[in-house]
């Protein structure tokens, strides 16, 4: 008689239903949604794989679909070695993922007094919770102008948020929401395209407030979400506060926020 | 990195933080949280939860030392995973200096 050795239980496992490789070092993928998981768009959970010796490898994910999305979608890099990512990349429909059930955040319009404009700045893989914000429909009712401002290497980088963006005017339950409240403010830094440079850069000088005909930043109108590397976190953060700002939580809104568990 | 509990929650514990932890690092002493080092992932989404402004990342100055006595007290005191009510007179507390040598308590949490 064979005795086969007890297959490995996996704790909080979801199927993966999609994946789509956007570059060689960014991919997104789709998969089941437990059905009590219950999460305001823009927060994030602890998703993973199991490493050899049976315990479970967990990296924070933003969830980039919205809140009433019956699938759950993240977005991600690939790093050769990366501990999680170096196997995570090869994923394929059907197989299973841990995701612990217990979103958090502060990228949530909650953690925002009401305002006027809304700004999400990004960089990279940042784009993910603001995929998730752009696609529920209370952001569109709250704000009567939205600016997505990403800021990526290359210009295939900018893909996965170019199409998101793009598609959110055509979209049947958000589109007629969406009207001309959508602004897009991409910008590259290692590659020539119509905007170039850091987007610190072009709030430091102005320039994204030229393009956008707005006066810039005031405490009374604007309110910013911030998702990127530190460098960027660190530059917008004290942008924000030289232009009277004050960084907001669930338990005390305020004018702008930032998500800390990014890592490029 | 991590993040830590300094002695601002010390009699307060409002446990705000608790809430939003997503690998639940926070342990519970009679009076005070701690967050355990090696587990917390540097989210920061506690830090700007706490009512009483007691979590700082170990990154800035002098935080060397609530490291060591988070490590200290998270392998000492029970896990944490839900929010409950802050202790009697917290808002009292709140702000009150040197409440490590007057009002620290060792002993972890009664068992719920």
């Amino acid at each position: 008689m064979n005795v086969q050795a007890p297959a490995k239980i996996m704790p909080d496992a979801q199927s993966v239903t999609a994946v789509t490789h956007w570059t060689d070092t960014l991919f997104s993928f789709r998969v089941s949604r437990p059905q009590s998981l219950r999460f305001r768009s823009g927060e994030f959970v602890m998703i993973g794989l199991l490493k050899e010796d049976g315990k479970p490898l967990l990296r924070a994910y933003s969830i980039a679909s919205p809140s009433w999305d019956e699938e759950l979608e993240f977005y991600s890099i690939k790093v050769q070695d990366g501990p999680l990512t170096s196997r995570l990349q090869k994923i394929e429909p059907g197989d299973q993922i841990i995701l612990r059930p217990k979103p958090v955040g502060t990228l949530v319009l909650d953690a925002l007094l009401p305002g006027k404009r809304l700004w999400m700045i990004c960089t990279g893989t940042g784009i993910a919770p603001f995929a998730s914000l752009l696609r529920d429909p209370e952001t569109w009712e709250s704000y009567d102008q939205v600016i997505v401002a990403h800021t990526c290497r290359t210009g295939d980088e900018l893909a996965y948020g170019a199409q998101i963006v793009d598609a959110l005017p055509q979209d049947p339950l958000i589109g007629e929401l969406v009207g001309d409240k959508l602004r897009y403010y991409p910008t590259t830094t290692r590659e020539a395209s119509e905007i170039e440079g850091r987007i610190s850069d072009h709030i430091r000088d102005g320039r994204v407030f030229d393009a956008l005909g707005v006066q810039g930043w005031s405490a009374q109108e604007d309110r910013v979400m911030v998702c990127g590397n530190l460098a960027l976190n660190k530059d917008i953060m004290a942008l924000c506060e030289a232009h009277g700002l004050s960084e907001g939580a669930n338990s005390d809104p305020k004018h702008f926020v930032v998500e800390k568990a990014f890592i490029d | 990195m991590t993040y830590v509990v300094t002695d601002n929650c010390i009699a307060c514990k409002y446990t705000d933080c608790v809430s939003v932890c997503p690998v639940d690092c926070f342990y519970e002493g009679e009076n005070m949280l701690v967050i355990h080092p090696d587990e917390c992932i540097d989210c920061g989404v506690c830090e700007p939860e706490c009512p009483a402004d007691a979590i700082r990342a170990d990154t800035e100055s002098g935080a060397e030392k609530w490291v060591e006595f988070n490590r200290k007290y998270s392998e000492l005191w029970p896990v944490i995973t839900e929010a409950k009510e802050p202790m009697d007179g917290a808002d009292d507390m709140d702000g009150i200096s040197g409440k490590l040598d007057t009002a620290f308590s060792e002993n972890p949490a009664a068992a719920a």
